[in-house]
């Protein structure tokens, strides 16, 4: 699976912003993580423009703070993290009385794209997918978001949402058993 | 297998979890329930689908994010334009201060010839591209301190050795390897040959070159090793970082934190977040006012510069400079931070012209300067 591609071209992305201040390194960065990040702080927000203020922010501070980048063991956990902590200040901030758990978290998952040179799916399939993802509990759809789009570790998503890596195992075999059956019912608005 | 662990094993095998024993698991089981197969499929052509970036999207919200970070003064600044002009000055430096420059080295054979008896007299003295060698002669010269060389190696490029440095070329032969080991302080000036890159090692870094003018600084005692290059590029390997590689442009130094040095202070703390200085950096060189010559190679025209360093780093450099031992009986004087320029000047005419920034009194016994 994909998952060390991405993971090794952040470390080194991260060594060139750290060590030679590079600006294109900085900006394959943004354009890597930037929609992942946004998508994850509005579910928390429940706007995507303050979601993307929240973002920026986490990013700026990176770059300030470049000269020690070089000391953070996993960088994309780590904005994750940040965007993370500032969203909940930040709706909290907005809305006295919210209380965020992991269960307010409503994140939307893409719509999921098949290229047209490996299109297997039925379109039929697809949207019978689709209606199943948008049909999980929050904490779910949350889950299935980290480690599908933005190929997360479990320890990752754990230790990001702080529960255990059992939660997430768990969280995640549920949902691809939810799937799965959706695949072979009918699509539901037809019954 | 329980019909749920199956599901288990699968978003293991999906987000590469799964162990070699779990695949082999779920594998012999989808073989027995064939139902499963064409939904399992199915999903993991979705989830092996990476989602397309928007990139107008992203060009768009990165131009809005610079502009926020402009309007706060801490937007990136592009390296490279800076580099090119600075490239352009240094060249032009080079050609109208040779002729300076191969003085100061004469003056430096000289000296040091009685001492060092495989320096080529006549190479350094006329300048020439003599590549003539002298194969019986030991390949390792060593510097004491006070006293500085040049030479050329058996490849044709030149080297200046600082004090208290030792350069082994033991290696460096007719079948064109170029390989050194350096202890100390060394400046090169390397014979272009693209076909045989010349290394440098030190105990922490190696130094690949095609060819080129830099300077390479690792002493043990000091805190930091440097690369400084001068002229063409360089690639610096750091021997604890396997794997990583930093190529250097004119003008561009590298500092590198040496671990002999500061290893306690780490080992002390699993946390790193008591290390304010970055482990490995590169700036820019330094160069004093009026001066065309960067402080960090100022020593091979034999003078001895320094720029806003503490007065502790400047007193490893006099030591080796003027073979003496300096002792600090206060320390809030080591982080003093000063900046000098001498060439002529003895010991003592040195530390007056120290005193006239900084509040310090010494004392000279025989080798030793006690600074209080």
């Amino acid at each position: 699976m994909p998952h060390k591609k991405t993971h090794k071209s952040i470390k080194d992305l991260q060594r060139r912003i750290a060590v030679y201040e590079d600006e294109a390194a900085y900006k394959e960065l943004f354009f890597l993580l930037f929609q992942s990040l946004t998508h994850f702080a509005e579910g928390i927000l429940q706007s995507k423009e303050n979601a993307e203020e929240i973002v920026s922010d986490v990013f700026i501070s990176i770059w300030n703070d470049r000269a020690k980048l070089n000391q953070i063991d996993d960088l994309k956990l780590y904005i994750f993290v940040a965007v993370k902590n500032n969203a909940v200040r930040k709706a909290r901030q907005l809305n006295k009385d919210a209380t965020i758990s992991l269960d307010s978290i409503n994140v939307e998952v893409d719509s999921l794209y098949q290229s047209p040179e490996e299109r297997m799916l039925s379109t039929e399939t697809v949207t019978k997918i689709e209606t199943a993802i948008n049909n999980l509990p929050n904490k779910a759809r949350l889950i299935l978001k980290l480690a599908k789009e933005d190929r997360m570790k479990y320890k990752d998503i754990a230790s990001l949402l702080n529960i255990s890596v059992k939660t997430v195992d768990n969280q995640l075999a549920i949902a691809l058993k939810k799937l799965a059956t959706a695949i072979s019912e009918p699509l539901r608005k037809k019954k | 297998m329980s019909k749920e662990k199956v599901w288990h094993l699968y978003s293991r095998k999906l987000t590469g979890e799964a162990s070699q024993d779990e695949l082999m698991e779920l594998q012999l089981y989808i073989e027995d329930h064939p139902s499963l197969q064409y939904e399992m499929e199915a999903l993991e052509q979705v989830w092996m689908q990476n989602n397309q970036p928007d990139k107008e999207y992203l060009e768009a919200t990165y131009l809005l994010h610079i502009e926020k970070m402009k309007k706060l003064g801490v937007e990136p600044k592009h390296l490279d334009d800076m580099v090119e002009s600075e490239e352009l000055l240094q060249l032009s430096f080079f050609k109208r201060n040779k002729r300076k420059v191969f003085a100061a080295v004469m003056v430096a054979v000289i000296v040091t010839a009685a001492i060092i008896p495989l320096v080529n007299r006549k190479n350094a003295a006329t300048g020439s591209a003599n590549t003539e060698t002298a194969k019986a002669e030991p390949k390792v010269v060593v510097m004491p301190n006070g006293k500085n060389t040049s030479f050329k190696l058996p490849d044709g490029s030149t080297v200046w050795l600082n004090a208290g440095s030792k350069l082994d070329y033991s290696k460096i032969n007719d079948a064109g390897n170029r390989e050194v080991h350096l202890t100390g302080e060394a400046f090169f000036d390397v014979v272009k040959n693209p076909a045989r890159p010349f290394i440098i090692h030190t105990s922490t870094i190696d130094v690949k070159v095609l060819g080129t003018k830099f300077n390479v600084k690792a002493y043990p005692e000091d805190k930091t090793v440097e690369t400084s290059l001068v002229q063409g590029s360089v690639e610096v390997f750091v021997k604890n970082r396997p794997g990583e590689k930093y190529l250097l442009k004119p003008n561009q130094k590298l500092v590198l934190l040496n671990e002999e040095q500061t290893v306690a202070k780490s080992s002390l703390a699993a946390n790193k977040k008591d290390i304010n200085l970055p482990i490995i950096a590169i700036t820019h060189l330094t160069y004093p006012k009026n001066d065309t010559l960067a402080v960090e190679t100022s020593w091979i025209r034999n003078k001895l510069a320094f720029e806003d360093e503490s007065f502790a780093e400047i007193a490893k450099k006099m030591e080796r400079w003027y073979d003496v031992k300096i002792i600090f009986k206060n320390q809030e004087l080591e982080m003093e931070e000063l900046r000098g320029d001498f060439s002529k000047e003895t010991l003592q005419q040195a530390l007056d012209a120290l005193r006239f920034a900084s509040n310090f009194r010494y004392k000279i016994e025989g080798k030793t300067v006690i600074i209080y």
